[in-house]
């Protein structure tokens, strides 16, 4: 698509603000009623979805130049897609999540893109990681596991570790524990180890499409050669591109993400808990498992009216407004932990607050990512709850520098898995 | 133009640099399109509002103040706007300074004892509702929905409802006020202007509700409002909205204090005595004719659709050729909701008891679909909430409302059904959503208590289509002449077009002039120019404060 695809959608936006706030069905107070933390942090309109509907209709049609704020308004999105989902409680023709990451790319593909993400992509090309750090130790992180390397060895599942788990030293324990506990299960587990490559989907969120394709060719060729039948996944940002973006590149592999897998296997009794955690926990929902987790639906189709004037789509396209995302089995799994009380933060589920890591954003504006996590905390911490549990490292990662000294927890779901066993 | 390099620093100082912004991406973002949901106004297509000269972000009073003061030095326009619902918010002229109040969005105070809250205007219906209800009240929540100011509302339109039944409407329920008039003066009105505190509209002190609100309230024409108290009324529900449901189905299960019904009518008239016999009786907390604003032959597969999380826009053909949704949407053509809310148990035990009375007596029904549970806590969370509001936009994202029958119920209900066989005729030309003509809705209880309905017809378009648009403006000509013809007078389609024009600006004083002089109380509008001159002597709002100056 190009952005010019979105021009009809920019003048079919109502303008009505809906996606500066959580599904109003679901406010429960003044303080956590916002969804979009750019909008929130930046206050501008064109910080939304709307504003960017907006700055859309006015490139397409000539009518603004980029400049330095046209870059920040467009690279400020976190496509953590919750305006998405709000807008679409009403609209059923509108995609705003789409539009913006057209808009990214449109401006990449312009050469309007940020130095800071452009540093990203050249030692991306070189290293295959979104770290900056060297390709050649990328594996290291397993180097004490008896697992198959799947370059040169078989299993019917594979363990992505994924980039932040694979270089983040602080946290990739939690990537070693959740192959442990798959073998522990009795699973025919394996991974890619040194020979593993970034997922692309952070650079996609980014706004570098060519990029991203070339990527997922890449794993979608390692993982037909080793005969890959399942690829599982503790990072949200992996899960998101092999589910939702990889069949489009002709991925067929089952994916599933650690807290489903894990979910499934507590389900069928094949891994229990004996000891316990006394602990008062809450859950983020990290938007690329929840929200955006949604299945892959295949649509080619196109645009059609009925009754006039009612704009529908031949065949019925999906909607992917955040209604089945990934939200109970993480849930459920904190709940059959012994001695966790659990507890819900206020926007959770499809209308959850971001974590503030996602779009580049953590790359290139650290300060406006810092205070998006610093509000999830807040609101973890309005719970009464000791530690704040996440499902993604890269959610983890943007909690833990921004609480700082403070007394939150962070935990990745795995952690407390791994404690109860 | 850009404004000059020295204000632009000036405003800067003012309100920091984080809060100013003359970019074109930002000020194109404060843009509203005129193609889309024109509010009473056209639509034309491929129109926007001017471009503003530069984009405020106040944080305080005395920003606002500031603010005002330079722009009279330097004779600049300004508007205000809060959540930016309608083209009433945004400039009608080139060079204005849009104030965007975003960022005075705290709740001061929730007054249990007295019943009021005092608000900064980025507060909208939903999180003050939210608030409330932890302290067992509730607040009114306009038409236009939960996401807009409430200070504006009140302040600033009328702010008319669901609830106008219980809660009565906005204008009502405005109390104390802090204005920053068009001077740059604060002026405090009510019992607040005499330091006796905010529960008070009208005195003592200056009671200056009406000279601020003016007629229809001044759409941000006439200085800006940066706070005020809102009266708030009994809620007997729980703390918080207890929610279930997969998104948008949302639903609330509540207490069995609380009732929905969806009831309807053999004929207009037994429709319209109805409605007379609940506000007699005094029964009912919110009471609305909502769903028909689908469309008479859409409503019931809409609320199928909308209720069911696996649908969408494209199973409307299935539902509609589904005989049971067929049978039910013949039996609701003419029906309204009602939300009955006990304040104890005998309470609602008697209004259930009541409103069976006038059903029978009105040879009304209740429609058994809409009872199904999951419809019925859909239906009680849409009403109570309000957040669905742009569902009026579903269809094409082009909608607006023609006739608007405002009066006694019998008057818009010997109406309805011409007025829809009118529209009927010019949904088969194909501009606008064919739905079955009659697409009226509004409140039943126009004013608080009871009183009057409003009989708005929704109209739906495809706002990025060209002939549709253009169609559906057509069609709001044809409304108003027939509408002229009919004796109902100019209808709704053409509220705002006496301030704003088809080029998304102010219209020329000798239209508004002859629109002003034909109307049936010009002098109301000589009294509004004479405010004006008083209250704003550098005129740097715009027409949308309605002033005839014929001498």
């Amino acid at each position: 698509m190009a952005l010019e695809d979105f021009a009809l959608e920019t003048d079919r936006c109502s303008q009505c603000s809906y996606c500066k706030w959580i599904p109003f069905d679901q406010m429960k107070s003044w303080r956590f009623a916002k969804n979009c933390p750019s909008v929130s942090y930046n206050n501008f309109n064109s910080y939304s979805a709307r504003g960017r509907y907006a700055v859309s209709r006015s490139l397409i049609k000539k009518q603004i130049p980029y400049t330095d704020t046209v870059r920040h308004i467009v690279f400020s999105c976190m496509t953590c897609g919750s305006c998405d989902v709000s807008c679409k409680i009403c609209r059923y023709n509108l995609y705003p999540l789409e539009m913006v990451r057209e808009l990214k790319f449109k401006l990449v593909e312009d050469g309007q893109d940020l130095d800071e993400h452009r540093a990203v992509i050249e030692s991306l090309k070189k290293e295959q990681n979104t770290m900056m750090q060297p390709k050649a130790v990328r594996g290291k992180w397993a180097e004490d596991l008896d697992v198959p390397r799947l370059f040169s060895q078989k299993a019917e599942i594979l363990f992505h570790a994924g980039c932040r788990l694979s270089y983040d030293t602080e946290i990739q324990s939690s990537a070693v524990a959740a192959v442990q506990i798959l073998q522990k299960a009795g699973l025919d587990v394996g991974i890619m180890g040194e020979r593993e490559i970034c997922c692309g989907g952070r650079i996609y969120s980014m706004g570098y499409r060519d990029e991203f394709a070339r990527f997922a060719g890449e794993n979608i060729a390692a993982w037909e050669k080793a005969g890959v039948k399942t690829v599982v996944t503790s990072c949200a940002d992996g899960y998101h591109a092999f589910k939702r973006l990889y069949p489009e590149f002709g991925s067929r592999v089952e994916v599933l993400h650690t807290v489903e897998l894990l979910h499934r296997l507590i389900m069928a009794k094949k891994l229990e808990f004996h000891s316990e955690v006394p602990m008062t926990v809450t859950y983020h929902d990290p938007c690329h498992l929840g929200r955006q987790g949604e299945p892959y639906v295949p649509w080619n189709g196109v645009e059609k009216k009925i009754k006039n004037q009612i704009i529908v789509y031949e065949p019925e396209r999906p909607r992917y407004n955040g209604a089945f995302g990934v939200y109970d089995p993480p849930r459920e799994i904190l709940e059959r932990i012994p001695g966790v009380r659990f507890l819900e933060m206020e926007r959770i589920r499809e209308y959850s607050w971001c974590c503030g890591a996602g779009g580049g954003v953590r790359e290139a504006y650290p300060e406006y990512s810092g205070w998006t996590a610093a509000e999830r905390i807040a609101e973890a911490k309005a719970t009464g709850a000791e530690a704040l549990v996440s499902a993604c490292p890269w959610c983890e990662r943007n909690f833990m520098d921004a609480v700082g000294d403070d007394s939150m927890k962070v935990f990745d779901i795995i952690d407390l898995v791994k404690l109860a066993m | 133009m850009a404004l000059p390099a020295n204000v632009y620093k000036d405003l800067e100082d003012i309100v920091g640099s984080r809060n100013i912004s003359g970019d074109p991406a930002v000020l194109d973002s404060y843009r509203y399109s005129l193609a889309h949901t024109a509010i009473h106004l056209g639509p034309f297509f491929d129109t926007f509002t001017p471009r503003g000269a530069c984009v405020l972000l106040p944080g305080s009073t005395e920003e606002v103040r500031a603010i005002v003061e330079l722009c009279n030095k330097h004779k600049i326009k300004f508007k205000a706007s809060s959540t930016f619902w309608s083209a009433q918010g945004f400039p009608s002229e080139d060079d204005t300074i849009q104030l965007d109040m975003r960022r005075m969005d705290r709740i001061l105070d929730i007054d249990k004892k007295n019943m009021f809250a005092v608000i900064e205007p980025g507060v909208i219906g939903a999180t003050l509702q939210a608030e409330v209800m932890k302290v067992g009240l509730n607040t009114h929540i306009p038409g236009s929905g939960c996401s807009c100011s409430t200070l504006a509302s009140a302040t600033s339109y009328f702010g008319s409802g669901p609830s106008n039944l219980y809660g009565g409407w906005h204008y009502d329920n405005l109390l104390g006020l802090e204005w920053v008039m068009p001077t740059g003066e604060i002026l405090r009105t009510g019992s607040l202007g005499q330091g006796c505190g905010w529960f008070c509209g009208e005195g003592p002190g200056p009671s200056m509700k009406g000279v601020a609100r003016g007629f229809l309230g001044s759409k941000g024409s006439m200085g800006v409002y940066t706070k005020c108290a809102i009266k708030l009324f009994a809620w007997p529900g729980p703390e918080c909205l207890p929610v279930e449901g997969t998104i948008p189905a949302y639903r609330t299960p509540l207490p069995d204090n609380f009732k929905a019904y969806t009831v309807a009518f053999p004929s207009w008239k037994a429709w319209a005595d109805a409605a007379y016999a609940i506000w007699d009786a005094g029964i009912g907390y919110l009471a609305h004719r909502q769903f028909n604003m689908f469309g008479r032959d859409l409503k019931f597969a809409m609320v199928k659709i909308l209720t069911d999380p696996t649908k969408t826009l494209s199973d409307l053909e299935e539902l509609l050729a589904d005989p049971e949704v067929q049978e039910i949407t013949e039996q609701s053509k003419r029906e309204f909701q009602i939300i009955l809310v006990g304040m104890t148990k005998r309470d609602i035990e008697w209004q259930k008891k009541a409103f069976d009375e006038i059903l029978e007596r009105t040879g009304g029904w209740k429609v058994e679909a809409m009872d199904e549970p999951h419809i019925h806590d859909w239906v009680l969370l849409y009403m109570i909430r309000l957040g669905h509001k742009n569902l009026n936009l579903v269809f094409g994202g082009g909608y607006d409302g023609c006739f608007g029958l405002l009066g006694a119920a019998d008057y818009g209900a010997s109406n309805a059904e011409e007025a829809a066989l009118f529209k009927k005729k010019w949904e088969k030309r194909g501009a606008i959503v064919d739905a079955g003509g009659d697409c009226m809705m509004g409140p039943i209880g126009g004013q608080g208590g009871g009183g009057t309905c409003l009989w708005e017809n929704f109209t739906c378009f495809d706002s990025a289509d060209r002939e549709s648009t253009e169609g559906t403006f057509e069609f709001f000509d044809a409304c108003t002449r027939f509408g002229l013809e009919k004796g109902w007078g100019v209808g709704m389609e053409k509220w705002n077009a006496v301030a704003r024009g088809p080029d998304g600006k102010t219209t020329s004083k000798k239209k508004r002039d002859t629109i002003h002089l034909g109307s049936p109380q010009p002098s109301v509008f000589r009294y509004q120019h004479r405010v004006r001159e008083a209250f704003n002597p550098n005129d740097l709002g715009d027409a949308y404060y309605e002033t005839l100056d014929d001498t």
